[in-house]
């Protein structure tokens, strides 16, 4: 007990130590403070009050993007902004008599424009905003001799975005933008302020965190008028990332071509990666002026424009895969062991279910499965489609890539629709009729997908049974997946993809002088004239690539589709060797 | 020892009246601060004041249950306590999302909690309990002690949070010169700190080198480290003895002064408020650590005495921290001044420290009725 309350005794001792040394040490804190509000007071108040100090924001080189040979997508280019100090721009009348300098050399913009695009960068009075952007070297040389500008205002170099392939490539390179305010509340935290370019679209905006490099700043001193006295500190920009894209501009450019000035899409694919060669989308428009700053006029034109292209139809339309889908159906009939590659179907032209009757092009007699393909007997598919029923067939679509965004990196991408009972009955009320699966498998009804979704599907055919996820960013391939689909599945459809070229519908398609394989189809089109498509792959013996050729109001598959499906496989694996930078 | 509980009801009036007056007249200054801060740096409005507030709910929440529950019941649970702590720390390595160069929130969807704040709280009471049980006079129970602080400290030296470190290690301390260390082992502890500083310095992240040189000269960076700085400064000694009046801060407002609301805060007070604010900021830190340590004094319960101790010691080395900061008379590190600065998790754990204070206060109060 003695030793207990020692134990207290010298504790407490040490506690009262304790108490009064800290409160020593607050003590000195409080007259370390009373010296500097008290003693130095009058110092540090004519610092806060003519704070002197300025800052810039030296803009970042935005990183740039070529395709895979090196061409450039995308670059940037010197011009030069005029900025100044909300200090200065703020007072009364100065951005009226700016209205007038401007006008005198030829740049409309009124007081009230200026006013807004001083608020919307506005971050304090003493960091510099942009007045105009965008100026010449001429204009700059004009502006600042004239009589009248004012010392508190001056041109700084700045790096403009162009886009040396313009509309050729406008789907997937995108465009930057001055960031508007609902993207600047988004990102409050990741440095981006009023006034900064943004990515829009496309591998612009997708991999902006890359691309936009760090902002530089620059302190300055200026004197009472505000003119730069020296430079304070400085810390230099950081480049965004150059970017390489898995894209052959060449090809791109054929497919650009052949579209011409028909509505479609076109896509071709590395099978065994997923790399995207060619990812074109017609009409297309030149992103160089949206980048630059466009009117509102013209913007809406673009947005409102009937033939949309905005629109990127290779991952956002959704079309019925018609005839290409017969590959699919042939997989999960052969998969599921609902059919052998010696199983016959005669086709007599006409298939009666009830009191419907659906047709076929003409009486192909009797079919097995590679003859069927060949000849897009619809009568074989209904019947092979009953027979595997529509839970397995959207379930093989959907193994396949169908149904879901492919995951490519771009925004924007359509799911399409494989679904079956559940989803007609949520989304109409109605149950699924034998007539509704005779219609899927010959890929209509409510089948959708969109031409990306078709090149992977064929990709998967072509390269064994792996579903690959489509990529533009040659730095980061992301994984393939085994399908584990039997080699005795995939052997018969391949043949029968072979014998389209070789003989049937897409023989078109063969005639390059490279040896392909594929699929046409022409999807009904209730609006207008039908949608013409070609899938397929080459070369037959080690494929390498596969196409999606998607025509709006096309007509036919194998007349408009196929040909312009064939040239470009033809081209790709022609110039397969050119890998060089 | 097993008396029955007393209800909420009854504990209420036998808590220390004045420690809870310093504690929320300095929570409510440090909101004026915020708003005043926040309307400047991000024109926001009052949503950082908003959120303070909602916090300061919480914490209340939090203070009520930890005095209802008693430091008592608390020091049964404490191997749980620190267990769990450790726990949610190496999650934080984990999975922890970050924020300005360190690993050290865990998402919880409208807030973020920084587990290395609730630290604090195991470290006092389970260091408290192991330095009485295994007392400091050895070298076993030195090293079982130290190991004790290691367990929580590591994980969070590695996210790296090295302003927190600081805090365990002060608070270690304070457990080992109250726990009654002998004079050699403290000594020694300090001159080995001194020993590993260039040690430290091999360790450190670019940023918080450049903070230390930063504090050794603020004209070395004028526009990165060191513009905070000599920024804050300039925001201080303009306040002069009166100060320029709520928001008239013309530092903040024109945003010569960064991070206004978190680690300037006090210099947006000093700002507005002059000299006269700051004695009446210092008076209520020293009533609140006098109180703490009279509790210290009053307890019979030794491990009590340590835990306490150890509280106080938490309190001072922050607020001492920002406000020489404020001054540029210690380096720049994002801890926070307690009660006052934003931040959630810091003030709920603060409030619970406090409440483990208050706890044996009304446990010694007991004894003698």
């Amino acid at each position: 007990m003695n030793r207990e309350i020692n134990r207290r005794v010298e504790m407490d001792f040490r506690l009262s130590l304790l108490r009064w040394g800290l409160l020593l040490t607050l003590l000195l804190l409080g007259g370390a403070i009373f010296s500097f509000q008290v003693f130095r007071f009058d110092r540090y108040l004519q610092l806060a009050v003519q704070n002197r100090l300025r800052t810039l924001q030296v803009p970042a080189q935005r990183g740039r993007l070529f395709d895979t040979h090196g061409a450039p997508l995308a670059l940037n280019v010197r011009t030069f902004d005029l900025k100044g100090y909300p200090l200065y721009l703020r007072r009364e009348g100065v951005l009226e008599n700016l209205e007038g300098l401007l006008g005198r050399h030829g740049i409309p913009l009124d007081a009230d424009q200026l006013a807004e695009a001083v608020d919307r960068q506005y971050w304090a009075p003493f960091r510099a905003v942009t007045v105009v952007s965008n100026l010449t070297l001429a204009q700059v040389a004009g502006l600042v001799t004239d009589p009248d500008f004012s010392p508190q205002l001056f041109p700084y170099p700045v790096w403009r975005r162009v886009y040396p392939a313009g509309p050729l490539a406008a789907h997937v390179v995108g465009y930057v933008g001055e960031i508007s305010r609902e993207e600047l509340d988004a990102r409050r935290d990741r440095g981006y302020q009023g006034g900064d370019l943004i990515g829009k679209m496309g591998i612009e905006a997708v991999y902006e965190e890359r691309l936009r490099g760090k902002n530089g700043e620059e302190a300055i001193e200026v004197d009472a008028r505000g003119r730069r006295l020296r430079r304070l500190d400085y810390r230099p920009q950081e480049a965004g990332e150059d970017l390489f894209l898995t894209l052959d501009l060449g090809a791109q450019r054929l497919a650009a071509e052949m579209l011409a000035d028909r509505r479609g899409g076109i896509v071709a694919l590395d099978v065994a990666t997923g790399a995207v060669r060619v990812l074109y989308s017609s009409p297309s428009f030149d992103t160089n002026p949206l980048s630059w700053g466009m009117a509102p006029g013209e913007w809406q034109a673009i947005i409102e424009a009937p033939e949309r292209p905005m629109m990127n139809r290779t991952i956002a339309g959704a079309y019925p895969p018609a005839s290409t889908f017969k590959a699919v159906v042939a997989l999960a009939a052969l998969g599921e062991k609902v059919i052998t590659p010696n199983t016959t179907i005669f086709c007599s032209r006409t298939f009666k279910l009830g009191n419907r009757t659906f047709h076929c092009l003409r009486a192909h007699g009797t079919e097995n499965v590679v003859e069927a393909l060949r000849d897009s007997c619809n009568v074989f598919f209904y019947q092979v489609g009953l027979r595997t029923g529509i839970d397995l067939l959207s379930s093989w679509a959907s193994l396949l890539g169908m149904g879901r965004p492919t995951g490519i990196d771009l925004l924007g991408e359509a799911s399409g629709n494989v679904a079956g009972p559940e989803w007609k009955m949520a989304r109409f009320q109605e149950s699924w009729y034998q007539g509704d699966t005779v219609n899927y498998s010959i890929g209509q009804g409510f089948l959708l997908a969109t031409p990306l979704q078709m090149a992977v599907v064929y990709a998967a055919i072509a390269n064994g049974g792996y579903r690959v996820m489509p990529f533009l960013d040659e730095s980061s391939p992301p994984p393939k997946e085994n399908l584990h689909i039997e080699e005795a599945v995939l052997r018969p459809v391949v043949k029968g993809l072979e014998n389209v070229v070789a003989t049937g519908t897409g023989r078109q398609a063969g005639t390059f002088g490279v040896s392909l394989a594929g699929k046409t189809g022409t999807a009904q089109n209730y609006h207008g004239a039908d949608h013409a498509w070609f899938v397929g792959y080459g070369p037959r013996e080690n494929p390498r690539y596969a196409v999606a050729v998607l025509v709006e109001a096309g007509e036919k598959g194998s007349a408009t589709a196929a040909p312009i499906g064939g040239r470009l496989l033809a081209y790709l694996i022609d110039h397969d060797g050119d890998q060089s930078r | 020892m097993t008396l029955p509980k007393k209800s909420l009801r009854e504990i209420l009036p036998e808590l220390d009246g004045l420690m809870i007056l310093a504690m929320v007249l300095l929570f409510l200054l440090g909101l004026v601060s915020i708003y005043s801060a926040s309307q400047g740096a991000t024109r926001m409005g009052q949503y950082y004041a908003l959120r303070q507030t909602i916090w300061g709910g919480l914490s209340l929440a939090a203070f009520l249950v930890t005095v209802r529950i008693g430091y008592e019941e608390i020091y049964r649970w404490s191997h749980f306590v620190y267990g769990a702590v450790a726990l949610l720390l190496l999650t934080v390595l984990l999975v922890g999302y970050s924020a300005k160069g360190a690993q050290s929130w865990i998402n919880l969807g409208f807030f973020r909690l920084q587990p290395a704040e609730l630290g604090k709280i195991a470290l006092a009471v389970v260091l408290s309990r192991v330095a009485v049980v295994h007392g400091p006079h050895d070298l076993r129970g030195l090293t079982i002690c130290l190991a004790v602080t290691a367990g929580i400290a590591l994980p969070v030296m590695l996210q790296p949070d090295l302003g927190t470190v600081i805090v365990y290690a002060v608070m270690t301390f304070a457990a080992l010169h109250v726990a009654r260390a002998p004079r050699k082992y403290l000594f020694s502890l300090v001159g080995l700190a001194l020993i590993s500083l260039p040690l430290g310095w091999t360790f450190m992240k670019e940023y918080q080198r450049q903070r230390l040189l930063v504090f050794l000269d603020p004209y070395v960076d004028p526009l990165g480290a060191g513009y905070n700085v000599i920024q804050s400064r300039i925001a201080v000694g303009s306040g002069g003895i009166w100060g320029k009046g709520f928001l008239e801060g013309t530092q903040s407002r024109l945003h010569f002064l960064p991070e206004s609301h978190t680690d300037f805060v006090f210099s947006v007070f000093a700002e507005e408020f002059g000299f006269a604010g700051t004695v009446v900021v210092l008076f209520l830190y020293s009533l609140l650590i006098w109180r703490i340590l009279s509790t210290a004094l009053a307890t019979k319960d030794i491990r009590a005495k340590v835990m306490v101790s150890m509280v106080a010691c938490w309190v001072w080395f922050q607020l001492f921290e920002v406000m020489a900061m404020s001054v540029g008379l210690a380096p720049v590190t994002g801890i926070p001044m307690p009660l006052f600065s934003y931040g959630g998790s810091a003030l709920l754990s603060v409030s619970v420290g406090l409440a483990l204070v208050q706890s044996v206060h009304v446990a010694s109060r007991k004894s003698y009725v």
